[in-house]
């Protein structure tokens, strides 16, 4: 009975990973011959230095993250307060901001307060970082406090355990997969950073990849660090898989939500003030100081370019982010689909598609383009159609950066579909398609609406593959930013950087919803 | 688990978003066929990693013309990554580069076709084009020593000055990862040797300077007392005092006992693959000559043509002597400025 679809699955696993993982392919080919003479003048000046700066930041981003997430989680799940409701998705709203935009925005304010040369530290830098990431161990540890239920709660208290001890010895040991896969997350985007690192005068190995590229011209050289760089990717996740394993804890069908019990008057006071602390710093500031410069901006008459106003932008941005977003959402649902109940073969190969998602931005967009301008070489397409600076091409390679938030945001979700459901179906004589269509994907839909909503953010935001591989005359916004902050003309910036924030809220308010509904984050 | 049938709402919701994605992609693969459909328009494509104040410029070459001008942005290695990797197949006629190293790259990848031009050749000095003729100057900028006129009355005058340990704390350099500062250092290692260079690198980062990777930040450290001087190309001084002329940062032009000031360019070459050379050709000897002033003149730059004149802000900074004879090997020494700087521990 399972036959055909025995094949026609594994088709489709390795048909998916092998189109996106190819232009990693294309460039890692040169780890054959390696550049044995820039490796060993890295290794005399620059890298060790490269390796301590990342590790640093790597790990006070990832620990700042994990304290402010999982204490804001635990605070807006565990406690009833005024505006708890508001404040609880309103701590997610700075993943709506761009990390390259909070940098400059954080980077100027600072260097009014402490001085240029202060404001420019390893320490500032992950401060920055924190703010914007943060809400992936937030958003993790909030769904996996409210579904721990009130029941092991209610125990812990029944035996005498205190506020502390509750959150210590029961709710967190329980919420650590979850946390672990935010943390991973973070730790990813971190170590792929380059805008953020660069205003900061950070040197990780990401920005090292740019250096030997753009210094010594060999890209050879510079794709083996980034490779590296991947491999460390590969470690940490390793890790987080093996932190993930056990520990979770869901509640029972029949079992209650978490309830949030109600806070001592000074605790509600207390709650107000460290949550609205945290939204004057991460979200207050870094918009009200872009109002600031967007007013200039308009009043100045540089709310516009050449290529349009905000109307073009805004146009295209909704366009390439949306198209990216859909297909990235489709293909990582179809493989999601194809790996589920497939054992941990599938699930390892599967994963490999993910790889885009380690590598920095740029490496992947010169990926893209060698692949693609090899293809078109060939003329397999009429008209003389090009890859390279069409659309489609755009798109692909946006795919391969980002396939990785659609996928494993399905998978979370399928994997929460009891195995029951669907090995009754297929007893029944329904086929894997039909199973997918009437079993699976309904019982997924709001882990399919929450990966498409992180993949909207992830997509709007993104700056080097855009800006490589657009169309002429297709400018994003993030592509006007671009052409601002590399002048340095942060007003000129400050309007299209707004509305890509506001378009990112939206994407984080279906997010919210999914979640609500029961979207899961972590398989 | 949650309730799951096939009359849910939700499911009709998930097949939409299928719907959607399947017209996403026929639109995708649909929406470029636009470049060769309308023949009776000329048309002329750049890249371009100069993307500040190109567009009234492109747009005067069109009006007098009547060729269009399409043009993409971008850093200039990506962009040449790019025309790499197309090949035959690149839209680029023209690729144009915000200083001589990358310009000369190209050239090395041979990427760029020889240009056999009259015009070209009496307009641009020939020191400010590749000796092959491949790629041609636009317009001249230099790297020059900004200092506070509030708080310095001794600015250095020489590169190696800005060594002297009484600037320790008070420099502003702009990072190595940035292809102007490693400009600089290979115009040094050709005036000076590597050994020299290397001291003069190494008495820089022993005054710990305050890396601002932009220029017209490092300017406005200067005005907030960040630092006291700074290594600056002069355009941006020139840019901030078209906002205000009462900017308290001076000019001074180093070495003119010796070599000159550091001189850098804007520069541009018609690539081997051009479907439209005659077309590149025209906006390329356009640049170099009709265009000239308005090329330089929209970024405060000096014009490549010394007869052109400068715009009045420029010509406020006086005469100078300009290190001319550095300009063709800014691109061979690239490698060993890298290294240099590298080794210096210039972050």
């Amino acid at each position: 009975m399972r036959r055909p679809g025995v094949w026609f699955g594994w088709t489709t696993i390795l048909a998916v990973v092998a189109v996106v993982a190819s232009p990693i392919v294309v460039l890692a080919w040169s780890l054959i011959d390696p550049s044995t003479n820039v490796w060993a003048e890295l290794w005399r000046t620059r890298l060790p230095g490269m390796i301590i700066e990342t590790a640093l930041l790597l790990v006070s981003v990832v620990f700042g993250a994990v304290v402010f997430g999982t204490g804001l989680a635990w605070l807006v799940s565990a406690f009833e307060f005024p505006a708890r409701r508001v404040v609880g998705w309103l701590l997610v709203t700075p993943l709506a901001i761009p990390g390259y935009v909070g940098g400059f925005v954080w980077l100027e304010t600072m260097s009014d307060v402490v001085g240029a040369r202060e404001a420019r530290s390893l320490w500032l830098c992950a401060v920055v970082l924190v703010l914007s990431l943060y809400p992936y161990v937030y958003l993790f540890a909030r769904a996996s406090f409210v579904d721990q239920g009130e029941d092991s709660l209610a125990v812990a208290r029944s035996l005498g355990a205190g506020k502390a001890g509750v959150f210590f010895r029961v709710a967190l040991p329980a919420a650590r997969p979850a946390i672990a896969a935010g943390a991973a997350l973070v730790a990813m985007e971190t170590l792929t950073d380059i805008g953020t690192v660069r205003l900061f005068n950070v040197s990780t190995l990401a920005d090292g990849v740019m250096r030997v590229w753009f210094g010594t011209g060999d890209l050879g050289a510079a794709t083996e660090l980034a490779s590296a760089l991947t491999g460390a990717a590969v470690l940490l996740i390793t890790f987080e898989r093996l932190l993930r394993s056990g520990g979770r804890r869901s509640r029972g069908s029949t079992e209650a939500a978490m309830n949030p019990r109600p806070l001592t008057k000074a605790g509600v006071v207390a709650a107000i003030a460290v949550t609205l602390a945290m939204l004057v710093i991460a979200v207050g500031i870094p918009l009200l100081r872009l109002f600031f410069w967007a007013s200039e901006s308009v009043r100045a008459g540089t709310a516009v370019t050449v290529a349009g106003g905000v109307t073009h932008h805004l146009g295209n941005t909704m366009l390439l982010a949306g198209s990216a977003a859909v297909v990235s959402i489709v293909v990582g649902t179809i493989l999601a689909l194809t790996v589920a109940h497939r054992g941990r073969v599938a699930r390892v190969v599967g994963r490999i598609s993910t790889v885009g998602y380690a590598m920095p931005g740029p490496v992947v967009a010169v990926g893209a383009v060698v692949m693609l301008a090899a293809l078109d070489r060939r003329g397999w397409l009429p008209d003389g159609f090009l890859l390279v600076g069409s659309v489609a091409g755009l798109v692909f390679a946006l795919v391969v950066r980002f396939l990785a938030v659609g996928y494993q945001g399905v998978e979370a979700s399928l994997d929460r579909v009891p195995t029951t459901a669907t090995e009754s179906a297929r007893v029944l004589g329904a086929g894997p398609v039909r199973t997918a269509v009437a079993i699976e994907l309904p019982a997924a839909r709001f882990g399919v609406m929450a990966a498409f909503a992180l993949l909207c953010v992830d997509m709007v935001k993104e700056l080097p593959i855009t800006l490589l591989l657009r169309p002429f005359g297709v400018d994003t916004l993030s592509v006007w930013v671009w052409q601002a902050t590399s002048e340095s003309l942060w007003e000129q910036a400050a309007v299209p950087s707004l509305v890509m924030v506001v378009i990112g809220m939206f994407a984080v308010g279906a997010l919210l919803v999914a979640l609500e509904r029961g979207a899961e984050l972590v398989s | 688990m949650r309730a799951t049938s096939f009359r849910d709402p939700h499911l009709k919701s998930i097949s939409l978003l299928f719907s959607l994605a399947l017209v996403a992609v026929v639109s995708a693969c649909g929406g470029n066929s636009d470049s060769e459909s309308d023949s009776a328009t000329r048309l002329v494509t750049v890249y371009t990693g100069r993307h500040y104040g190109i567009e009234p410029v492109f747009e005067e070459f069109t009006a007098e013309t009547g060729i269009e001008v399409r043009f993409t942005t971008g850093s200039d290695p990506e962009l040449r990554a790019r025309l790499e990797a197309e090949g035959a197949n690149t839209p680029a006629d023209l690729i144009m580069t915000a200083d001589a190293a990358n310009i000369a790259l190209a050239a090395e990848a041979g990427l760029l076709a020889t240009v056999d031009s009259e015009t070209l050749r009496s307009a641009i000095p020939k020191e400010l084009r590749a000796a092959d003729n491949t790629w041609f100057a636009l317009s001249r900028r230099l790297r020059v020593i900004m200092s506070s006129s509030e708080r310095v009355d001794d600015a250095p005058t020489t590169y190696a000055e800005v060594g002297d340990p009484k600037w320790k704390g008070r420099l502003c350099l702009r990072p190595s990862t940035h292809p102007y500062t490693q400009s600089l250092v290979s115009a040094l290692i050709n005036n000076l040797g590597s050994d020299d260079a290397r001291a003069i690198v190494d008495s820089w980062v022993a005054n710990d300077p305050l890396y601002i990777n932009s220029d017209t930040d490092m300017l406005k450290a200067i005005v907030a007392g960040d630092c006291d001087i700074a290594l600056a190309n002069s355009y941006y001084l020139g840019r901030l005092l078209t906002e205000d002329s009462t900017i308290p940062v001076s000019l001074t032009w180093p070495d003119q006992e010796g070599f000159g000031a550091h001189l850098n360019i804007s520069a541009a070459g018609i690539t081997v693959n051009a479907a439209h050379p005659k077309e590149a050709r025209e906006l390329l000897e356009w640049l170099a000559t009709k265009g000239q002033k308005l090329f330089s003149d929209t970024n405060n730059e000096y014009p490549a043509d010394p007869t052109v004149e400068p715009n009045e802000i420029l010509s406020g900074f006086g005469s100078f002597k300009a290190d001319i004879n550095s300009v063709r090997e800014l691109g061979r020494l690239n490698p060993a400025a890298v290294e240099l700087l590298s080794a210096a521990s210039y972050e």
